[in-house]
């Protein structure tokens, strides 16, 4: 047995967001469960009333439209991501980041949703979505708003949720046919594990931008400010962004590593990533 | 409490169960299907792994009442008549087991993958098994095991007999 709550199963987003005011502090929205329930397990959350959003249909969506961008429901599992045919070609950062969260058991439960709700600094959802301005529909009982992903954590394990709002989908701008998306994860054993450092990039040739955000040396998920493509060599382009990325991080010491290696690695880290960007292939 | 219904192994159950009790605790405690084993309860090692719909997932970190209206599938559900599965064997014939406290969640992530993917490279058998963790083998002899059992083509056979799941105890009534 876990805990001490009960557990209700909502079929509109209208009851759940209803559900969670009346519930105050005490009801919880529960999609996955990956996270919660190991939190409830161990003690760090005691929730009277477990919201259930995964019986609401229109949650569960994912979809990819010519021009019109993706839209992907909040309890679309990882595994659904990390599989879907059309990500895979026109997000492959957020498939590839998708893939490294922990295994495929917990993927087949755990949803992009509760991963980004979840706020966790080493989030690995997180970057490949910043990278290409995704926003976040949510909805609560004053009626729905849209939120920039940038801005959305507002500190470890912390949101800009309000009292009876939840994240209904996340949009992701239609993507350019030139651009690129790469993500890196670097952890301490080739098994599943959360990142030491994760980061992700985009690069759209049209704009002559590259956009990088990188994760778990912040207590957020970080994005760079965009950087001019411009007419720089590679060598030129990756040590500019390796010398921004190095003057935006504030790294802690951590179980998974001390702040002087994610200091030291994130600089190899970015240089490769913008060698994967440009050139399709992981570099030094 | 919650009465739930749901199908186990084929066989149809109902039962009543509290908001807090676990897929795993009712799998084993409520209907004493103990095959499905408890290793670290918080989805880490593997050990509770069934398949919820067809999909392996960790029994620890899902709640009894969401298997309601679903299909779940557990080791018991692999031996038929008395027989092992051509996988179970494949476990046995390549020594995979050897405390034997990870295998019948190996053997259901096991059974996953062959029906997504029967003809799975080594990569593949690793990826899928990443979930498990076991600590006698060194996972040699295990992915020895599910190459075979792919390699037999035979588990294909197996899971068109789970799929077609008429209620077995049903089976001979006509004829008596």
């Amino acid at each position: 047995m876990l805990g001490d709550f009960e557990y209700v199963r909502p079929r509109t987003i209208e009851d759940a967001c209803k559900l969670l005011l009346d519930g105050g502090g005490e009801a919880l929205a529960y999609a996955g469960g990956t996270d919660l329930l190991v939190d409830i397990r161990n003690g760090l959350r005691a929730p009277k009333i477990l919201v259930d959003l995964k019986k609401i249909g229109e949650l569960d969506r994912l979809e990819t439209r010519n021009g019109d961008g993706t839209v992907i429901g909040t309890a679309v599992p990882l595994n659904r991501i990390a599989e879907d045919a059309k990500l895979r070609t026109r997000l492959p950062a957020l498939s590839e980041a998708a893939l490294t969260i922990a295994t495929y058991q917990l993927r087949n439960r755990a949803t992009i949703g509760g991963n980004l709700c979840n706020a966790s600094p080493a989030s690995d959802s997180i970057p490949p979505l910043l990278v290409v301005g995704a926003t976040l529909h949510v909805e609560g009982v004053d009626g729905p708003r849209n939120v920039p992903l940038d801005g959305f954590c507002t500190g470890v394990k912390k949101t800009c949720l309000k009292m009876g709002e939840i994240v209904t989908g996340i949009r992701i701008p239609p993507l350019e046919e030139e651009s690129r998306t790469a993500f890196l994860k670097q952890q301490r054993i080739r098994g599943h594990d959360l990142a030491v450092v994760n980061l992700a990039g985009a690069l759209s040739p049209s704009e002559g931008s590259l956009r990088i955000a990188i994760g778990s040396c912040n207590p957020t998920p970080l994005l760079l400010d965009p950087i001019e493509t411009g007419s720089h060599s590679l060598d030129a382009l990756a040590d500019e962004a390796a010398r921004m990325a190095e003057a935006a991080i504030a790294p802690i010491s951590d179980v998974r590593a001390s702040a002087e290696y994610r200091r030291a690695i994130v600089p190899v880290l970015v240089r490769r990533l913008v060698a994967k960007l440009m050139d399709g292939k992981e570099g030094a | 409490m919650h009465t739930i219904s749901f199908h186990v192994n084929g066989e149809p159950q109902t039962v009543r169960v509290a908001a807090t009790m676990t897929l795993l605790e009712l799998l084993r405690d409520r209907l004493h299907l103990t095959g499905t084993k408890e290793g670290c309860g918080i989805g880490e090692c593997g050990a509770c792994t069934v398949l919820l719909n067809g999909a392996p997932v960790t029994a620890c970190l899902i709640l009894a009442v969401e298997a309601d209206e679903s299909t779940i599938e557990t080791i018991e559900g692999e031996t038929r008549n008395g027989q092992l599965s051509a996988l179970q064997q494949a476990f046995i014939d390549a020594g995979a087991v050897q405390c034997g406290f990870c295998t019948p969640g190996m053997i259901m992530s096991a059974r996953g993958l062959l029906r997504r993917n029967p003809e799975p490279t080594d990569e593949e058998i690793i990826e899928a098994i990443a979930g498990n963790l076991c600590r006698c083998t060194g996972y040699e002899a295990i992915i020895d095991a599910i190459r075979l059992a792919a390699a037999a083509n035979r588990a294909r056979e197996d899971d068109s007999l789970l799929d077609a799941a008429p209620p077995r105890d049903d089976e001979g009534a006509a004829d008596g």
